[in-house]
């Protein structure tokens, strides 16, 4: 088990002249990862997060950070923000600099890097969320989803180690709201813990590795996602609903279907468990082959006739540098979410598909898969992209 | 909304990405021709000069560019026109005297003065639009700054840049929802809902006020505010543009100086 980076001891919160906002809470976040926190409008959502910064005092318990306890003098403030970074809800609120560039360099030149470190660091933040380019552009003339990742970027810059999100795809449209949502993940395998609040179960089911079911300013339910959303009860008193995915298992177990003791999280866990009672295994005769190809190291350019070569073949793209890759080598692109688990579905019905991707992700395909095939006694093979490869013979 | 208007045509332009000091010279060395001169010639050829790039090489639509220039040059038109009546002179062709104190006249002398200061209006104007159009207010605060302005005008500046657009939006928001319930619909209801209007927009700033400072709290506000600084190189092509303009421009001048409509 990882060691504890935030952690909260009974904080208790009242806002001037009203309720109390925050009753008695404890809980503790491990380094890596992924927590969703889940409650209605009015729950203390958005105060707790403004407590992981230290933006929000408690007026009693205890905050703790690398446990150590937090302390509200200005530089500790400063360190503790460092490391915490914060996302509004609205990026128009959060965006204060006129220019892109500007509002990214904001933070770094603020905890006083020179100019050079600056520039590398809004580089980095910009490359992260995909937009190189956009240094010189106004805010104001930007889309949702890019002011929103102008306002990651901008804390991304400072290099935090857990990000806290509030309500991260709030005004974005779906697309934009699972690009974010993988843009999250792949900030989290490079080890950075991630916070999220919403009240869109849905969404925070699949990610998060771990809920928080809050309602009226206490803690409900925390627990793994199944357990805490599957409970009618918890998400009744959180006035939440329960995910389609969980109700749909529970309503084919009580129909006789075998619902494994992990509930299913994705699509593909549920096609599984409906295709194993309809054929009394899963088992396909020949499944596809899932070819990863990291474009960060790959000479992408050999990648269009490499998949013109093979009529037939899915593309799906991970990551923001990925799908930029793909756009730039007008790669027609057939997923750009879910894309392990869509690829494994194609892989399932005998077609093959190619994922492209970058660094960290490369691993999470092969890993993800390997479960996937010890579960379900699959084979499915994952091979690295090699464009001297000859194409394989036709009508296979 | 002619400062986003003004703006966003300045962010798209075609000549974005040239060195700001060169477009900033070229206006300027403009101005100060058009107020050196005393012939009505050389403003107009600036004038001509800098439309064609304004409309060639920035490529900022006709229509909008027309528009922008009708407003101050309607302007400009009846101050001359005023001018020409009553500066008077030693050639009337004209004389009228409605009252004892009032004399209205139009004269060869006075013809030239007003057709002057109606050119050398134009030509400024030119070069002040030429700036406006070319040279979006982003880069103007780098030179703000290279300029020696304190850093807490030019970091105000920003933030005010930057929230207006944030405020304006919103109050068309406020604007568009009272429309749709008929706010605007009678002469007292009008006042009432203005006045809703106004209450609604300074609460709605007095909140991103607060916001602003929770979110540069956030992000370990210290006094400082970065900048990108110039670093489009001076190319060659733009330079020599710029050098050819004012050595043109200053000959232009030189040889329409003292030079008459009539």
């Amino acid at each position: 088990m990882s060691h504890i980076v935030l952690e909260a001891r009974d904080v208790r919160y009242r806002y001037p002249r009203g309720r109390e906002a925050i009753c008695g809470i404890s809980f503790h976040f491990r380094r890596g990862e992924k927590i969703a926190l889940v409650g209605p409008n009015g729950a203390g959502k958005s105060t707790l997060l403004q407590m992981f910064n230290g933006m929000i005092r408690p007026d009693s318990g205890m905050m703790l950070f690398d446990n150590v306890p937090v302390q509200y003098d200005t530089a500790s403030l400063r360190q503790l923000r460092k490391r915490v970074g914060f996302v509004l809800q609205n990026p128009d609120r959060q965006i204060i600099a006129p220019t892109v560039y500007q509002d990214v360099a904001f933070g770094p030149t603020n905890l006083g890097y020179d100019e050079a470190a600056v520039k590398e660091a809004v580089a980095t933040a910009l490359r992260h969320v995909g937009l190189v380019g956009f240094e010189r552009r106004p805010p104001h003339q930007l889309s949702g989803g890019e002011k929103k990742r102008v306002a990651i970027a901008g804390v991304l810059a400072m290099d935090p180690d857990v990000l806290v999100f509030d309500e991260p795809t709030s005004g974005l449209d779906p697309s934009g709201s699972e690009d974010l949502m993988e843009l999250l993940d792949e900030l989290n395998q490079e080890g950075k813990t991630i916070v999220i609040s919403t009240h869109d179960v849905e969404l925070a089911y699949p990610w998060a590795e771990r809920a928080i079911l809050l309602a009226d300013g206490r803690i409900i339910r925390e627990d793994v996602p199944d357990v805490a959303f599957g409970n009618p009860k918890y998400v009744r008193m959180a006035h939440l609903s329960v995910p389609t995915l969980l109700e749909l298992s529970s309503e084919l177990g009580k129909r006789g279907f075998a619902i494994p003791e992990r509930k299913p999280r994705s699509v593909l866990d549920m096609v599984h468990i409906i295709e194993s009672h309809l054929h009394g295994s899963c088992s396909h005769a020949a499944p596809g082959t899932i070819t990863v190809c990291n474009v960060d190291e790959a000479e992408t350019s050999a990648i269009p006739p490499w998949v013109k070569a093979r009529p037939g073949i899915v593309v799906g793209a991970m990551g923001t540098r990925a799908k930029q890759c793909a756009a730039q080598e007008q790669i027609a692109l057939e997923f750009t979410y879910g894309v392990i688990d869509k690829c494994i579905l194609r892989a399932l019905r005998g077609q093959d598909s190619l994922i492209l991707t970058t660094g960290s992700m490369v691993g999470r395909v092969a890993a993800r898969v390997e479960a996937y095939c010890k579960e379900s006694g699959n084979t499915i093979s994952v091979a690295g992209l090699d464009p001297a490869n000859q194409p394989p013979p036709q009508g296979r | 909304m002619f400062e986003e208007l003004l703006e966003d045509v300045a962010q798209t332009n075609g000549l974005r990405e040239v060195n700001t000091w060169v477009k900033l010279a070229a206006g300027l060395s403009a101005l100060v021709l058009c107020l050196l001169s005393t012939g009505y010639a050389g403003p107009l050829f600036i004038a001509l000069v800098l439309s064609a790039a304004v409309l060639i090489l920035a490529r900022v639509d006709f229509r909008t560019y027309a528009e922008l220039y009708l407003v101050p040059l309607w302007f400009a038109l009846m101050s001359a026109i005023v001018i020409v009546l009553i500066s008077g002179g030693e050639h009337p062709f004209w004389i009228w005297n409605p009252l004892p104190f009032l004399s209205l006249s139009v004269s060869r002398e006075s013809i030239n003065t007003g057709f002057f200061i109606l050119c050398r209006v134009i030509g400024s104007m030119s070069a002040l639009l030429f700036i406006a159009l070319t040279t979006p207010m982003t880069d103007l605060f780098v030179v703000m700054r290279k300029c020696g302005i304190p850093d807490f005008v030019i970091d105000l500046a920003m933030i005010i840049y930057r929230t207006i657009f944030f405020l304006m939006d919103q109050v068309q928001q406020i604007y568009r929802a009272q429309v749709m319930r008929l706010g605007y619909s009678g002469w007292r209801e009008s006042i009432n809902t203005f006045s809703m209007l106004c209450g609604a927009a300074f609460i709605t700033s007095w909140d991103a006020g607060d916001d602003l400072i929770r979110a540069m709290d956030a992000r370990c506000y210290d006094g400082k505010f970065a900048l990108l600084g110039e670093n489009r190189p001076v190319e060659l092509r733009p330079l020599a543009a710029l050098i050819a303009f004012v050595v043109v421009g200053s000959l232009a001048v030189a040889v329409s100086q003292g030079m008459m409509l009539l």
